[in-house]
């Protein structure tokens, strides 16, 4: 039956982590060819263990874990087995079902992953058509110089993953923010470039982020918008888990990790989605009312009147409060007091009072206290969300000590060093008078934007009121002349034309096609994970080497490649890489000052005469936590906490608290909240475990569709019943009551099949949120203007009416078990 | 663009790898197990480079009922042990054997549903490892009430009894290993195992049968 070939003695081995989550699990890649197998002994293969190996051994790869592949031309067998060597983040081994997978992410001509982009295209006649690198990377540049000259750069957008490995990102962002100069450039998950959690950094502290070792330290946890176990799995379990802080769980819904909490004497406050302001205003509330403020610290690290009104950054003189000022502000505020609250947030007021107890310790010992979040606080509401967070963190000093930090939990790694500031003074969009990041979106809707590079991801169900979105790009690109002819010159002028018509050219870097594709124009073939080598922080600034273990399929090329060879065809200089490596090095400088900070790792490799990526390699899949420094030695020192000098993001080094504006958001509610009387319901959305955000590798797994065929809803009993809906119906859940990206009322819907759980309360349901064809964000509101201060989508605050559309036979092959059937205590 | 899909990998993939899904409209995915080589079944990648012993049998008739059983698998080289008798199973109380070499435990136990891959009259017998397919650990807890295996004690994971194995929520890559069962009379056999067994690059390679 089955079997797993075992890697000879001198199978090749390369260092590369999980390319998923922010964790990054580290990973051995095992290879060589087939029928030179090694053998159980240990001295017959690459482990040095005995096999069959025993449990928690670290060395057994599934059949998950092996594929074969292509490798120097002839048929090689390549096992991706988690590396059981690990002292830090993947402790022993451990993994989780994602990228306990990634052989199966491995392009084999054989299997799941053969339909790999692996020669340019170019839409002709509505087909796409293969054209060589050549005459795409001309077309490219060439309708680039035309966009920039008849319409000006910000008619030029790029819209591309923020997150990805240092030197695609670069490259990109010094092409476009750079070399081209536009404003047009927006990462993957937002519709402006700029800072996801503007309140949480004008409080004064780096959200991104804390050492895992800190869950470990801290006495109490507080985890807000986030299932760890589902989205940072093996952070959970090695690390947030495993060091048995009391759990404060806050999620409108009763996930594992709010059932683990409950289970292991932490708590579960079940908000109403959208009223986190009023739940962390009150618990502040509660914890000043009985002085359980972290009274020394607070006196010591808060900024006073004078210290703020020197501060040069605006908001912070528009919404910063000295400890004073904030303590009046709470008490004077009728919503935060404890039974307003309840009746707000839905959390009993003795909850809330009982959290603000264990979180601050009450009358007795001040614990130590995290504060851990993601996209479910700061995609709701951002700036006043991410202001809450801060509030509580500074009165808890949970901050730059062991223990003690107020955090993201992380939604991608981290290689987002750009290779040129954001051109802000070119940007259309302000705020009081100041320029903010463009809404690329509205622009593009306004039909502003002629060329778009769309660089590595699947953005139409990606952005807000997707559906709306998706109406309009289609008319773009159908608005005057479709290409006819593969003839260079032929598609150039007819391209030239269309934007002439005031119609749009997409461009599109991917390593699949997806929803997305349908609209662009020329597609490029991307290299991937193991297939070049890159580098990568993880969520706890873990910087580390992915190495490149095989070419790419076909004439795939990395996205780094394919902006410079346009930006040299364009005329501009300083983009003439040779390889990876050198643009790793280019970054370096730019790293400086920031969390990212590895420009002593590059100054240390010119000094030994090494390439920088040489030198990461040399420490292995620990790596180097950033920022990095040298010592007196000329050794790299590393930085395992933030603000662990106690200086926080301000001219004065001291932190302050940010005044919340309830009633906007109250505001804000009611324009995009469902309404009831319709029979809306809360869509939230989200990532699940065993497909997490990577649907472009995860369609193409066994394990994951069979886990989930499609998309899935899961609505409580309640509100099943009333609708006569069980688990494994149809359902359309739509909405006429969107707001588009022009803040205009517009519809929207997905499908997916009923999973009934009490996992959601009444009124609530939640759905994957990008799944192929079932764009979740088609319901959610996209009128940023509605936050002006950064402009950003409610994401998480989708709603919908449902409908049972009929039955399915999914039943038989699709599990409708709870997902949240944690462990009981000890 | 390399190699064509299948007709069956198409299947499998669906609307997903380029089209857009019309709302409503289920993505078809294939139905049996990833590796029972079985027609319908083949969802995952073929497994290159190794080497496939199962064969596909239609077994004898069920006991009593007169029904037919559905096919079970004979696997070359796996012993075919006596594990239970119908007469003595009662619903959601889990018996323990060793299978196919010794020291490797499993869990039969019949759900009251019928489940994949089920046997006996009313094909809700089946028969798992109980080592978790993440790690190794022994999976201690049986849930009657959502007939599941876990969570887990080490990393949490909990896996579907009535869907050949499935992972429900947690970090293992694979479905558990699922013991081939068949009737004799009232007597259950184990004949073969579906999937790897923890540890192993070979069910039956590093042990002793059990006989």
């Amino acid at each position: 039956m089955s079997n797993v070939p075992i890697p000879p003695v001198d199978a090749k081995v390369n260092i590369t982590c999980c390319e998923y989550c922010p964790v990054a699990c580290a990973y051995k890649v095992y290879s060589w060819p087939v029928g030179r197998d090694g053998g159980r002994d240990a001295a017959d293969n690459a482990y040095g263990r005995d096999i069959p190996v025993g449990a928690l051994s670290g060395f057994w790869p599934s059949e998950e874990m092996h594929t074969v592949t292509e490798i120097d031309g002839s048929p090689h067998n390549v096992i991706v087995l988690p590396d059981a060597d690990m002292e830090v983040v993947n402790i022993g081994g451990t993994h989780s079902i994602r990228g306990g997978a990634l052989a199966k992410k491995i392009y084999n001509p054989e299997g799941l992953t053969a339909d790999r982009l692996q020669r340019p295209l170019l839409r002709v006649r509505g087909e796409l058509v293969p054209i060589p690198w050549d005459m795409a990377l001309d077309l490219i540049a060439n309708l680039s110089r035309y966009t920039i000259d008849t319409f000006g750069e910000l008619a030029w957008g790029m819209k591309i993953y923020s997150y990805q490995y240092y030197e695609n990102v670069f490259a990109g962002s010094k092409l476009a923010r750079g070399a081209i100069g536009t404003p047009n450039y927006s990462p993957h998950h937002a519709p402006a470039a700029g800072d996801d959690v503007p309140g949480l950094s004008d409080v004064g502290i780096d959200a991104f982020g804390s050492a895992f070792e800190d869950d470990k330290e801290a006495d109490v946890i507080l985890i807000a918008g986030s299932d760890p176990y589902e989205t940072k799995s093996v952070r959970f379990t090695t690390w947030t888990a495993a060091g048995g802080a009391q759990l404060i769980y806050i999620d409108p819904r009763r996930t594992f990790t709010a059932q683990y909490a409950l289970n292991h004497g932490g708590m579960h406050l079940q908000l109403t989605p959208g009223t986190d302001v009023v739940l962390f205003s009150a618990l502040a509330r509660e914890i000043l009312a009985n002085g359980w403020e972290d009274t020394e610290f607070v006196d010591s690290y808060v900024a006073s009147r004078e210290e703020l009104d020197q501060e040069s950054k605006y908001r912070k003189q528009l919404f910063g409060q000295t400890a004073q000022e904030f303590r009046d502000f709470i008490m004077a505020e009728p919503d935060f007091a404890l039974d307003r609250a309840q009746e707000i947030t839905g959390v009993p007021a003795d909850d809330i009072k009982k959290a603000a107890e264990i979180l601050s310790g009450g009358d007795g010992p001040q614990p130590k206290t995290m504060l851990l979040f993601e996209k479910g606080l700061y995609w709701s509401h951002n700036y006043e969300n991410t202001a809450v967070i801060g509030n509580l963190g500074v009165l808890l000093g949970a901050t730059g000590r062991p223990g003690r930090a107020t955090s993201r939990m992380g939604g991608h790694q981290r290689g987002g060093q750009s290779g040129a500031g954001y051109p802000l003074e070119k940007s259309p969009h302000s705020f009081e008078g100041h320029p903010i990041e463009m809404d690329t979106e509205e622009w593009l809707v306004q039909g502003n934007t002629r060329m778009r590079w769309i660089v590595g991801t699947n953005w139409l169900g990606a952005m807000g009121a997707s559906h709306a979105l998706i109406a309009k790009v289609a008319e773009l690109v159908r608005r005057g002349p479709q290409v006819t002819s593969t003839d260079p010159a032929t598609a150039e002028a007819q391209l030239r034309a269309r934007m002439d018509a005031g119609g749009m050219v997409i461009v599109q870097s991917d390593i699949y096609l997806n929803d997305s594709t349908e609209y662009a124009d020329i597609i490029l073939p991307a290299a991937t994970w193991g297939e070049e080598t890159f580098a990568r922080n993880n969520a706890e600034r873990r910087l580390r080497i992915y190495e490149k273990f095989m070419d790419p399929p076909g004439e795939a090329k990395p996205d780094w490649w394919a902006f410079a060879q346009v930006a040299q065809r364009m005329g501009f200089e300083g983009f003439d890489w040779k390889e990876s490596n050198d643009i790793f090095e280019a970054a370096g400088p730019r790293s400086e000052g920031g969390r990212r900070n590895f420009l002593a790792l590059v100054e240390k490799a010119r000094e030994d005469g090494v390439k920088a990526h040489d030198l990461l390699r040399s420490y292995g899949n620990k790596g180097l936590q950033t920022p990095l420094g040298r010592d007196d030695g000329g050794e790299l020192t590393e930085t395992v906490r933030l603000h662990e000098n106690l200086k926080f993001k301000s001219d004065s080094g001291k932190l302050n608290f940010i005044r919340p504006d309830w009633a906007t958001v109250k505001a804000r509610n009611a324009a995009i909240g469902p309404d009831t009387s319709k029979g809306e319901v809360w869509v939230l959305n989200g990532r699940v475990n065993a497909v997490w955000n990577n649907m472009f590798d995860h369609v193409r797994r066994a394990i994951s569709r069979e886990r989930w065929p499609v998309n899935f809803i899961e609505v409580n009993p309640e509100d099943a019943g009333a609708r006569g809906i069980e688990s494994g119906d149809m359902l359309s859940i739509e909405s006429d009551n969107v707001l588009d990206q022009l803040g205009n009322r517009t519809t929207g819907a997905v499908s997916a099949v009923a999973y009934i759980s009490d996992s959601v309360p009444p009124g609530v349901t939640f759905v994957y949120f990008n799944f192929p064809g079932s764009p979740a964000n088609s319901l959610t509101s996209a009128d940023s203007t509605l936050q002006p201060i950064a402009r950003r989508y409610n994401f998480k605050l989708g709603k919908g009416r449902l409908t049972r559309t009929g039955s399915t036979e999914l039943g038989r092959i699709m599990s409708f078990v709870p997902r949240n059937l944690a462990p009981q205590g000890g | 663009m390399g190699v064509p899909l299948s007709r069956r990998e198409f299947l499998f993939l669906g609307g997903a790898a380029g089209a857009t899904a019309a709302a409503g409209v289920v993505v078809p995915i294939a139905i049996s197990s990833r590796n029972d080589g079985s027609e319908g079944g083949g969802a995952a990648p073929p497994t290159t480079g190794t080497t496939t012993t199962t064969s596909t049998t239609t077994t004898t008739e069920a006991p009593g009922g007169g029904e037919t059983a559905p096919p079970v698998e004979t696997a070359q080289g796996y012993p075919r042990v006596m594990v239970a008798s119908m007469g003595s199973l009662e619903v959601d109380t889990p018996v323990m054997f060793e299978y196919p070499l010794k020291g490797q435990g499993n869990l039969l136990v019949k759900l009251g549903r019928p489940a994949r891959g089920g046997v006996g009259p009313d094909g809700d017998v089946v028969a798992y490892s109980n080592q978790c397919t993440h790690m190794g650990c022994v999976l201690t807890d049986y849930d009657g009430q959502h007939k599941v295996l876990g969570p887990c004690p080490c990393h949490f994971t909990t896996f579907d009894l009535t869907l050949d194995g499935e992972v429900t929520l947690g970090h293992a890559t694979e479905k558990l290993p699922r013991v081939i069962l068949e009737m004799d009379g009232d007597d259950i056999f184990a004949v073969g195992v579906d999937r790897l067994i923890y540890g192993h690059d070979d069910n039956l390679a590093g042990g002793e049968p059990v006989a």
